[in-house]
């Protein structure tokens, strides 16, 4: 976080940008002239002045012998209203200076802070984002689209399904972008809180309804009126509670916890559970007239696997946001992408997010490669070699050994349906695996 | 073209830059809007803002052109 000085004599220019400012998460301050800059200077300490060219009592230039004078100089951005005072500033304050010129954008602001000389996005083509969020050119993706669309004209409840990580809330949130409507979005995990506290979670409670409730809190229906309220992990909601939701879905009215009067509520509920369908019916997670009420418009999301050619795509966007936040230039390979895409992501794009977040962390920041570890490892899934299993230059040796293991890892570890599969008598198998050092004597 | 008419354009522009720089503003809190990082409303604000500086952009274009028809550069 920074401490930032906005020197600017438009006020509703310097208003946006302190909205913009602190959505970035820094500290900002403003001034109208030079007198108020030089006021903030002897009050405060500054990590970053952003200084407008010409102000009223004179140019923004002026400041540059007191910053000079204090004890830590802070970084100065100049912002000027035209492209060829550049020249000017430069002659003046020498090449180490920084300038905006105006109009300007959230990315140079953005830039200007963080010390990045290139605008984002400024290499590659940009990746579509639909609906402000997601992202994917394949045709199971299309088709989530199309339902997100129809849907969100419509004010009916959805249900998410989808394996853990592939983006339910990601989704929830494009429906609500995609909505028209004046509320916000507002999500809460049902299986986060315990029996006791989900009720006023969800629904409020007032003050000394229990022993804890020192404040009247307004629950998250309350909080989503007029936008749209997402529950996470709807089916972890305990059974007992699920009678008091019902009746809010139904009559549309909540009570807080302890209190008396009803309350009207009026949004979307978008739910999501990573159970299928079929799971949900036979399991008795979920009652079944809670079911029609949120389901009212059921939404699977497909996993990664099966739209695997995504995978290049938010690779990429997994790598420029990495590279935003670090300052780094990494890129992509052709090869790496296409090894990426022959993983079965089991933890989906939650999966391919953090990988490519730890390979980002194990880079030279320094380069553009980007190093893969040998193989992708979770804990979910087997192990999946990122080497390609073919290339030129490896020996005999190392690809049988490659396939002798991954055959022994599909049989789980059986080797006599391993030789089978191998085309080779057993012994030959046991002989292959003394000679990997890999099988103690007893075994053979 | 005189000097002092270069000058003069210099100066509209300048002014017409500002609104110009407003709108692009604005407009940035719009896309934060509707990505969910700020209240909705924020947006309608903002739109209201953009309008009203587009407005003041064509005005000063508008007077820029008066003023050189009527050769008054000063």
């Amino acid at each position: 976080m920074l401490t930032v000085l906005l020197v600017d004599d438009d006020p509703e220019f310097t208003e946006v940008a302190c909205t913009i400012i602190e959505f970035l998460g820094h500290d900002i301050l403003t001034a109208a002239n030079l007198a108020e800059a030089r006021e903030w200077l002897t009050k405060e300490t500054f990590d970053h002045i952003l200084l407008d060219f010409m102000l009223p009592d004179g140019s923004g230039v002026h400041l540059f012998d007191e910053l000079d004078a204090l004890p830590k100089r802070p970084k100065v951005t100049l912002i000027t209203g035209h492209p060829s005072v550049r020249g000017i500033i430069k002659g003046l304050c020498g090449p180490n200076i920084d300038y905006l010129v105006k109009p300007i954008q959230r990315e140079d602001i953005e830039a200007a802070l963080t010390g990045k000389k290139e605008k984002p996005n400024s290499g590659g083509p940009r990746i579509k984002k639909y609906f402000g969020h997601l992202i994917g050119e394949s045709a199971p993706m299309k088709e989530l689209y199309k339902l997100i669309e129809r849907v969100s004209r419509t004010s009916a409840n959805v249900m998410l399904l989808g394996e853990s990580g592939v983006g339910k809330e990601v989704v929830a949130e494009s429906i609500h972008a995609a909505s028209d409507v004046t509320g916000p979005y507002i999500a809460t995990n049902c299986g986060a809180f315990s029996k006791e506290l989900i009720g006023s979670e969800l629904f409020g409670h007032e003050k000394g309804a229990f022993t804890g409730a020192v404040n009247r809190k307004e629950g998250v229906f309350e909080q989503a009126e007029s936008g749209t309220l997402f529950l996470d992990e709807i089916t972890e909601m305990p059974i007992d509670m699920q009678p008091n939701l019902l009746r809010v879905l139904e009559n549309k009215v909540v009570i807080r916890v302890g209190g008396t009067k009803t309350i009207p509520v009026n949004c979307r509920v978008v739910s999501a559970t990573n159970r299928k369908m079929e799971e949900i019916a036979e399991s008795k997670v979920l009652r079944e007239d809670i079911y029609f009420r949120l389901a009212v418009f059921p939404i699977t999301i497909p996993p990664l696997r099966e739209r695997k050619e995504d995978i290049p795509l938010l690779a990429s966007q997994f790598i420029t946001d990495f590279n935003q936040e670090n300052g780094t230039r990494f890129e992509w390979e052709e090869t790496q992408l296409d090894n990426l895409m022959t993983y079965d992501w089991p933890g989906n794009v939650r999966e391919l997010r953090h990988f490519v977040h730890r390979a980002g962390i194990m880079s030279d920041p320094d380069k553009t490669d980007i190093e893969l570890p040998k193989t992708i490892e979770s804990p979910f899934a087997k192990k999946q070699s990122t080497s390609p299993a073919l290339e030129a230059g490896r020996t005999i040796e190392d690809v049988e050994k490659e396939l002798i293991y991954a055959t022994l890892e599909k049989v789980n570890g059986n080797k006599t349906l391993a030789a089978e599969m191998l085309g080779i008598s057993t012994k030959t198998l046991y002989n292959r695996l003394h000679a990997y050092g890999d099988l103690s004597k007893d075994e053979s | 073209m005189k000097d002092e008419e270069i000058g003069a354009i210099a100066r509209w522009v300048h002014d017409a830059r500002k609104p110009l720089n407003r709108i692009s503003m604005q407009a940035e809190l719009v896309k934060m809007a509707l990505n969910g990082d700020i209240p909705a409303e924020k947006a309608q604000d903002a739109l209201d803002k953009i309008i009203a500086s587009t407005k003041d952009c064509s005005h000063a274009l508008a007077e820029m052109m008066e003023e050189l028809a009527n050769g008054k550069t000063e």
